[in-house]
């Protein structure tokens, strides 16, 4: 028999995880990682960090290299999948190598979203996901004094510590939308801008983006619904992250907001599975799908699909309702860990 | 970003892929930049025009001494073949490639996808802006030199000129589009890729007075027996000697000279001691198989007293061995091949400069010794380019025939006269008065065949009195890196001494005291030099490319010490890496 070629598409914890019970339960199998990204598997959430020089880009990194050569995985950096043909049980790379896989994982991650409303801004914003981003961010902050926050979400919120930390004039424009996907109530919001405040932000609440325009010497103005004008170096756009699966569409794979999977994890073709920020999990008791975005839900959803390619069968729970604690703010979120 | 600009670049492809023009375009481009390069192409198979072909050239501001033990950027223009080079490319080398090939290729067919994570891969349509430049896919090369200069930031004004330089017997237009396919390649590079890497030649001309002679080791022998004014190359083709013949073939007819394509390499040494006895420069280029079948003559040369230069590049060895492999285990055959107590010269150079210098002198030791000269080169050192301030290139030259070994007085000639250096006054065939015999037998001083022991004892001292005369008053070799007494001391020759020198750099770097020493001349031995360098040594080692350490054993005597061998076969040089390791672990 022909030994199996796993292949997962992402190098974050859901494709990490997955690749270590791959790895346990087949030792004979290829299992192959592939990442549009050219940097080791690292903690995201340690970027802020990283931005204000904190933290090295060696201190990100998750686990050394050498892991993956002793546990012969075959890791590809900087390699994106443009095209997946199911039928033929193909992923196609950007620089025009077709891989032929016997069970695929998608673990694409998930992207900043930016709500559709603001779509004609977005060349104006900058939003932090990748090392890449933050390595550029890193390289302008000196010159970067004020900075205008749209959105809000968790991820904002410890950013904003962070640019204030140097100084930086920090304003929040808190909009109803803000803090999606969790549900503030009126008194977690309050605080969360309080909290805000007290570090030195400038928190504007109740008010809209309703237009940007670059200023001809640099930096950008930013108009409010309520006719406010700011002027600023940068524009962060934080509206949380959302699944990162536009080159699927037309793969014949069921894509709503991320790759819609049953509870094991399993998309309508078999032996193609999905895990992590990029999945949109059927549940049957709900009779629904659930997206859940962080990285421990990335980790645990890994791990179940990688048990399941191997031949068991087990769900992927709902995500447990957690009271987080984030910045002394205490919400209630599915998998999203104080990191 | 830390400005670095030493780099060893590999352009790979396929034959008729055009990656080893391109890295003669890379090396003179650099050279009229003002850097220094040290360029070894390699072909995996016998006869070129097939199967892989890699051109490495290292491009530094301090001469390079070796191509580096790894590369730090490697250009594809042929995936497969580009794939079995990347071992050979650093952790955190560079890959240029094609990322357009037209269509989906399978699973690892493709070099991209074997980029590992601390390298860095560079993407560009190879084929589809060569297409836009020469309207055919045949300028990926010159396409290639553009994105390397657009990434690495180097002054396209050197690239411009060389690329003329190369394609100068072509016509107009073919070097408008190659120039054209260079500056395409350059735009796409500083417009579409964004840098990732470290090396960066700031677009920097530098000084370099002078001309500049951009030469192998193989076209430095040739300069060098055009220089000194040979009347006959004589010769069997083998790699990797040939190129010393195509060239003196062109040349010679010119020169009032000859090249003659003998039947076997017994016949060319045949040729070139006829010469000789003729009194006309002569010189024959072989390799390790052909020196075996000339050991006979080399050996009748000895015994008649006839000048001969032979040039030997080694391979790979024994018998036809590895042809397009570099190896320095000719020694043994050429200081001691043939039969009976049989005294030669046996010259190493270090680089393409000395190829040229000791090929010059190697004329005028073997007539005013009247013996045979063996000049050691190997595949490596007879292939690699380096750029050489031309005038550097010059040498002595006394006459085909010197005036003053010719017999005067009153006596009667004696052709072989026992003297106290062991040479004896020269006379050629015809001259009138000078009539003599000249045999492979053992002869008086006269030349007349005679065995009785005393004659045969007093002639062979004779004739190794004449080499004796040598080590004496050859002018030696200077000592390389720490004065005074030394933690290690390095006794090397031929082509890997430039991987020792940069290895005692590193040492010396370190905190070691480390020094070298490298014969040239490296028989007969200069016992002197190599004994006040073994005093100097507390540890004392001997570094050359063969498996059974043939220098270390010939100078053993001499050196009658312990001392580390350093010794082994590889695919190419000696990995300076290597040497560095050995050293240090044979220290206390
Ligand atoms: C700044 C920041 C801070 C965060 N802080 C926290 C926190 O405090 N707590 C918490 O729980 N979560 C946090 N998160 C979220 C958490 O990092 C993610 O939920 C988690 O990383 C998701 O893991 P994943 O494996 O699903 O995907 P990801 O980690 O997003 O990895 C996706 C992978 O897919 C690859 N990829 C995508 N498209 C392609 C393609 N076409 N071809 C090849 N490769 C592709 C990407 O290169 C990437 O390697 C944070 C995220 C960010 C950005």
């Amino acid at each position: 028999m022909q030994s199996e070629h796993y292949v997962i598409i992402g190098n974050g914890p859901a494709a990490n995880s997955a690749a270590d019970i791959l790895r346990k339960g087949d030792p004979d199998a290829r299992i192959t990682l592939i990442s549009d990204e050219f940097f080791p598997y690292y903690h995201r959430h340690l970027l802020r960090h990283y931005i204000l020089g904190k933290k090295s880009k060696e201190d990100l990194i998750v686990r050394p290299i050498s892991y993956y050569r002793e546990n012969r995985i075959r890791l590809r950096l900087g390699q994106k999948v443009v095209r997946i043909d199911l039928q033929t049980r193909t992923v196609f790379l950007a620089h025009m190598e077709k891989v032929h896989y016997t069970r695929l994982l998608i673990c694409l991650g998930g992207k900043p979203r930016i709500p559709e409303i603001h779509y004609v801004y977005s060349e104006y914003f900058t939003a932090i996901k990748t090392i890449d981003d933050a390595e550029a961010f890193r390289e302008q902050l000196p010159g970067i004094r004020s900075m205008v926050i749209v959105g809000g979400d968790l991820i904002s919120v410890k950013m904003a510590a962070s640019f204030l930390e140097t100084g930086m004039n920090v304003r929040f424009l808190i909009d109803e939308d803000a803090f999606w996907p969790l549900k503030l109530d009126d008194d977690q919001r309050r605080d969360f801008t309080e909290r805000l405040s007290a570090r030195g932000a400038e928190v504007i609440s109740g008010d809209v983006l309703a237009g940007v325009e670059p200023e001809t010497e640099g930096g950008f103005r930013v108009r409010t619904r309520n006719g406010l004008s700011l002027s600023c170096d940068r524009i962060g756009a934080f509206f949380g992250l959302i699944p990162d699966v536009d080159f699927l569409v037309g793969s014949g794979l069921d894509i709503d907001r991320g790759i819609l999977v049953n509870e094991y994890l399993q998309t309508q073709f078999e032996g193609v599975y999905a895990a992590g920020d990029c999945a949109q999990v059927y549940n049957p008791d709900l009779k629904n799908y659930w997206v859940s975005i962080g990285w421990d839900n990335a980790l645990h959803l890994g791990q179940i699909a990688a048990h399941n390619i191997l031949g068991s069968d087990k769900t992927a729970d709902l995500p447990p309702l957690n009271l987080l604690n984030s910045d002394g703010v205490k919400v209630q979120t599915a998998w999203w860990r104080d990191l | 970003m830390p400005f670095r600009d030493d780099i060893v670049i590999k352009i790979c492809g396929s034959a008729g892929d055009g990656s080893i023009s391109a890295v003669d375009i890379l090396n003179r481009a650099a050279a009229l930049m003002g850097y220094h390069i040290l360029n070894f192409d390699s072909y995996p198979a016998e006869i070129r025009g097939f199967g892989k072909s890699v051109g490495t050239t290292r491009i530094s501001r301090v001469r390079p001494l070796t191509p580096g033990d790894r590369a730090d950027c490697l250009v594809s223009l042929n995936d497969p073949h580009t794939i079995t080079e990347l071992p050979t490319l650093n952790e955190s080398g560079i890959v240029i490639y094609e990322n357009r090939p037209g269509s989906f290729l399978e699973e690892d067919q493709v070099i991209a996808g074997f980029i590992m994570p601390g390298m860095t891969g560079y993407g560009a349509p190879l084929r589809d802006l060569s297409v836009t430049a020469v309207q055919s896919a045949r300028s990926r090369n010159i396409i290639s030199l553009g994105i390397l200069a657009g990434i690495f930031r180097m002054h396209p004004d050197g690239f411009e000129e060389a690329i003329r330089i190369r394609f100068s017997g072509k016509k107009d237009s073919v070097v408008k589009s190659n120039i054209k396919a260079f500056h395409l390649g350059r735009k796409y590079a500083l417009d579409e890729i964004a840098k990732r890497d470290q090396i960066d030649f700031g677009e920097q001309l530098l000084e370099r007075p002078g001309e500049i002679s951009i030469m192998s080791g193989n076209e430095a022998v040739a300069e060098a027996c055009i220089d000194s004014r040979i009347r006959l190359y004589a010769g069997y083709p083998i790699t990797p000697a040939t190129r010393i013949m195509e060239i003196l073939a062109k040349t010679l007819p010119d020169r009032d000279g000859l090249t003659v394509q003998t039947e076997d390499e017994i016949s060319a040494i045949g040729h070139v001691l006829g010469a000789g006895f003729a009194g006309k420069r002569a010189v024959t280029a072989t390799s390790g198989p052909g020196l075996c079948l000339m050991t006979e003559l080399i050996n009748w040369a000895v015994m008649a007293e006839i000048p001969a230069v032979v040039i030997d590049c080694q391979r790979g060895g024994p018998s036809t061995g590895l042809p397009t492999r570099t190896e320095q285990s000719d020694l043994n055959i050429a200081v001691s091949g043939g039969s009976g107590d049989s005294p030669r010269v046996v010259l190493a150079p270090t680089n393409v400069e000395e190829c040229y210098t000791l090929t010059r002198e190697s004329f005028e030791i073997a007539e005013s010794f009247q013996a045979p000269v063996i000049v050691l080169l190997d595949f490596f050192l007879a292939n690699r380019i380096e750029d050489i301030d031309s005038k550097r290139l010059t040498g002595e030259y006394h006459g085909e025939f010197p005036g003053d070994l010719v017999h005067s007085g009153n006596e009667p000639f004696k052709r072989f006269k026992l003297t106290e250096s062991g040479i004896s006054p020269r006379a050629l065939p015809g001259m009138a008065g000078l009539l003599h015999t000249v045999t492979g037998l053992e002869h008086d001083q006269k030349g007349m065949p005679d065995y009785e022991t005393k004659n045969h004892r007093d002639m062979t001292a004779k004739r190794f009195r004449k080499m004796e005369t040598l080590a004496r008053i050859w002018r030696g070799s200077d000592p390389f890196g720490d004065d005074g007494d030394l933690d290690a001391g390095i006794v090397s020759w031929g082509s890997t001494v430039g991987s020792v020198m940069e290895a005692i750099d590193i040492l010396r770097g370190q905190g070691v005291r480390a020094g070298g020493l490298f014969p040239r001349l490296i028989w007969p031995v200069q016992a002197e030099q190599l004994a006040a360098f073994s005093r100097r040594s507390r540890q004392l080692f001997v570094a050359e490319m063969n498996y059974s350490g043939q220098l270390a054993s010939l100078y053993a005597i001499n050196l009658s010490r312990k001392f580390g061998r350093i010794c082994g076969v590889y695919a190419g040089p000696v990995p300076v890496q290597d040497i560095v390791d050995e050293i240090l672990r044979g220290l206390p």
